[in-house]
């Protein structure tokens, strides 16, 4: 299978506080990974460490066989990214931002189908700060799917969602992943990392206690049930 | 290329929506340019003078929305942006936030031309002024003083820690620039303890120069206001370069 993130020993830390440590990770095109792990754990960090938004102390990244530092301008092409946090202007409607965005790739996907895909072509002409959090979370993968990425990182891609958006979320990215997207997400759902994930890495203080699938995850604990096993990976103290 | 075309027509359609700029940088200049024409009309800006007062504030009031741009709105649009992560997010395109930042000076300087424009037709058309100086001198001071303020705005708004901070620091440079480096209040009028004070400011020094390049004054007494503008913009380019916080 084809190589499409490659990241070996990633390492940063703050001063004497170490918030990761040696983080490897290697994903194929189509693969699905999810990090999960409490917050503060580091799966932020470990997002941007990879897309060269924060500038690790050592370790080696290649995106799409590209630098992220390096070869920024080609690689983001290719690459759509949601942060935790909204960034927008103040004021923007949901068609300023959308178009803004296009603007900035050679050949972006048509907006106005993701918006219709996430049920949003009626708030094209809303301000953005006029729609509902699950409203917004929408918008924000879709700004995420608007490069006609190969990739997309996203991080806590549901908070704030409710069920039925949740579920209309997973089918799409599940479509997207059928369709060859490899897709690296955050979340503090179980459910949904069950249902979308192929891997999961689960990170505690930085350190990476588990890689594998999910049935693995909870075949090595003592629980049957995945939020259980997750609940004993990240809880258990010493480990053998 | 389309990226910058769309992102300025984004960005002044948002400014416009906030009507701050629309007022301090367009309407406020234009309203000064009335009043100062309605209480001195025609007269001359001193006994034997052979220009009018009119004339005489064309250049200071012609620079007020380059101070509202460059020390208000610029820093801080610039320090929301950073702490919103919108200059982060352009990090993760193809783009980069540079690119919004050169957006942004374009977008305040479109304001600048638009108001000096308007300034010059209200009192070319109401009060019968004309520019006696050299048209290219007077534009290339009005671009250097444009330079120069939006420079200390970059400054301002790139090294702040937050947005509040910007605010305070914004505030303390346009509101005395406002008012005491003779946008408003004519520089003429003031005693002169309070000019000296002015002096001290580079809006003052700029709006010299642009009084002078107007009135068609020789530029030899305003060496002095070119270097101060010059040194200003090169010192706080260089500064801005240097220290500006991306997030």
């Amino acid at each position: 299978m084809e190589t499409v993130i490659q990241a070996e020993n990633l390492r940063k830390s703050y001063g004497t506080r170490k918030v990761l440590e040696n983080f490897s990770l290697t994903l194929g095109r189509g693969e699905v990974l999810g990090l999960i792990g409490a917050n503060g754990a580091g799966k932020s960090t470990a997002i941007e460490c990879m897309l060269g938004t924060k500038t690790m102390d050592s370790g080696e990244v290649r995106i799409l066989g590209f630098d992220p530092k390096k070869d920024r301008k080609k690689l983001f092409e290719k690459v759509g990214v949601q942060f935790q946090e909204a960034n927008y202007p103040d004021k923007i409607k949901t068609r300023e931002l959308c178009e803004a965005t296009s603007s900035l790739y050679r050949e972006p996907s048509d907006y106005r189908m993701l918006l219709q895909q996430f049920g949003l072509e009626d708030k094209q002409s809303a301000l953005i700060s006029t729609l509902s959090g699950g409203e917004k979370q929408r918008l924000f993968i879709v700004l995420s799917l608007i490069p006609n990425p190969d990739v997309v990182f996203l991080d806590e891609l549901t908070t704030g969602l409710d069920p039925r958006a949740r579920k209309n979320v997973w089918s799409f990215l599940t479509d997207l992943k059928a369709k060859g997207l490899t897709i690296v997400l955050t979340s503090h759902f179980m459910d949904e990392v069950e249902n979308l994930c192929d891997r999961i890495i689960i990170l505690k203080d930085g350190q990476c206690v588990f890689e594998g699938t999910v049935p693995n995850a909870v075949a090595v604990s003592p629980f049957d049930k995945f939020e259980d096993a997750y609940l004993w990976y990240t809880e258990e103290e010493v480990k053998q | 290329m389309k990226a910058f075309r769309t992102l300025l027509f984004t960005e002044m359609k948002l400014s416009l929506r906030g009507m701050d700029m629309l007022i301090f940088a367009i309407f406020m200049p234009i309203i000064t340019m009335v009043i100062l024409g309605i209480l001195y009309g025609s007269k001359p800006a001193f006994e034997g003078a052979d220009y009018t007062f009119v004339a005489q504030s064309f250049g200071a009031v012609s620079a007020i929305a380059i101070c509202a741009g460059g020390v208000m709105g610029l820093p801080l649009v610039i320090s929301d942006y950073r702490e919103k992560k919108i200059l982060k997010r352009y990090k993760v395109t193809p783009s980069s936030p540079v690119l919004l930042l050169i957006v942004q000076v374009a977008v305040y300087a479109i304001y600048a031309i638009v108001s000096m424009l308007l300034v010059w037709a209200v009192s070319a058309v109401f009060f019968d002024f004309r520019i006696a100086g050299k048209l290219p001198q007077y534009l290339g001071a009005f671009f250097l003083v444009m330079l120069s303020m939006f420079s200390i705005g970059m400054l301002v708004g790139g090294v702040s820690k937050d947005s509040k901070m910007a605010g305070i620091l914004a505030s303390v440079l346009y509101f005395p620039m406002l008012l005491l480096s003779g946008t408003t209040i004519p520089y003429e009028i003031m005693p002169a303890p309070l000019r000296a004070a002015a002096d001290i400011m580079p809006l003052t020094q700029g709006i010299k120069l642009l009084k002078a390049s107007s009135l068609g004054l020789p530029m030899e007494n305003v060496w002095l206001s070119v270097i101060v503008m010059v040194v200003l913009a090169v010192l706080c380019i260089a500064l801005s370069v240097r220290f500006f916080k991306w997030e």
